[in-house]
């Protein structure tokens, strides 16, 4: 199998393992009466697809999970602020390992890409619902992004060092 | 982790908490409180909210949504929107806290009495 038929098997295997993380996602609901605070189950997919295949083919990844999941399991509304938080976040993330190369973090990582995540979302509601008010919002969802996006991270590690140990991406560059 | 880890990640949990802390201090007063329903861009109406009360706001499209203010605070009890954020959004009192319902663009906020 030549490396660009591999890279798209990847890239697939990942959009699916995003949309399931959704999906369960969406089944834990967080017993905080504060909407939009999820934990990000999906980011654990964005790291690992930021650390392997490189953030061009990380955007289509991060653009088909929220399409689709939106699509499938959130109502045709969700898209709007979930692309915002999405592409905010992984931007925020690909620029981080970017200029961090070597002594990057992940769990740092992680964190600035939970947090741009909720920055994302809380200015797409800011225009759409037309309000300036929504800093306070913000600031407890950032907060709230801090334990979520360091146990994302721990996790996100985790599987790092257990595929490495594995073959499968030693093919991607030949 | 990391001793790098551990200090950004304070160094986060201060300025969110700090920054929490912060609005609710700088926006703290005596005046008298009001809730005020911005539906589409636009005041719809502004409550006192030391006076219980209870009302359903409707959008052009024909959703809606039911404020009720009790004890001093002012929650969503009804909606139609899809997602019933709003609805789970927590009783809201101090000034500036808001509870938003995305799907019809309406927000409710606290707001003292000069504003």
């Amino acid at each position: 199998m030549n490396s660009k038929a591999y890279r798209l098997v990847i890239l697939s295997l990942y959009v699916s393992m995003a949309l399931i993380l959704s999906y369960v996602e969406s089944l834990i609901p967080l017993p905080l009466p504060i909407p939009g605070a999820k934990i990000g189950l999906p980011n654990i997919i964005t790291l690992v697809s930021l650390l392997t295949l490189g953030w061009p083919l990380t955007l289509l990844v991060v653009v088909a999970r929220v399409l689709l999941s939106g699509f499938l399991f959130g109502g045709g509304f969700s898209i709007v602020y979930s692309l915002g938080g999405g592409l905010l976040s992984l931007f925020v993330m690909a620029l981080i390992l970017h200029f961090t190369k070597d002594g990057f973090s992940l769990i740092l990582t992680s964190i600035f890409g939970a947090i741009s995540h909720n920055l994302g979302q809380v200015i797409v509601a800011s225009i759409v619902v037309q309000t300036s008010s929504l800093m306070l919002y913000f600031l407890i969802l950032m907060f709230l992004a801090i334990p979520t996006g360091l146990f994302i991270g721990i996790t996100a590690r985790e599987l790092m060092r257990l595929l490495d140990k594995t073959t499968i991406f030693k093919r991607l560059n030949s | 982790m990391k001793k790098k880890e551990f200090i950004v990640i304070t160094i986060l949990l201060v300025i969110s908490l700090g920054g929490i802390a912060l609005y609710y201090i700088i926006n703290a007063t005596n005046q008298p409180l009001y809730v005020r329903v911005t539906s589409q861009g636009e005041v719809v109406t502004v409550l006192p909210l030391s006076e219980d009360h209870t009302e359903t706001f409707y959008t052009p499209s024909g959703g809606y949504n039911t404020l009720t203010i009790s004890n001093g605070k002012a929650k969503m009890t009804d909606a139609d929107c899809p997602d019933k954020i709003c609805v789970k959004t927590y009783p809201i009192s101090s000034p500036g806290e808001t509870i938003v319902c995305l799907p019809h663009k309406l927000v409710v906020e606290v707001v003292t009495g000069n504003s």
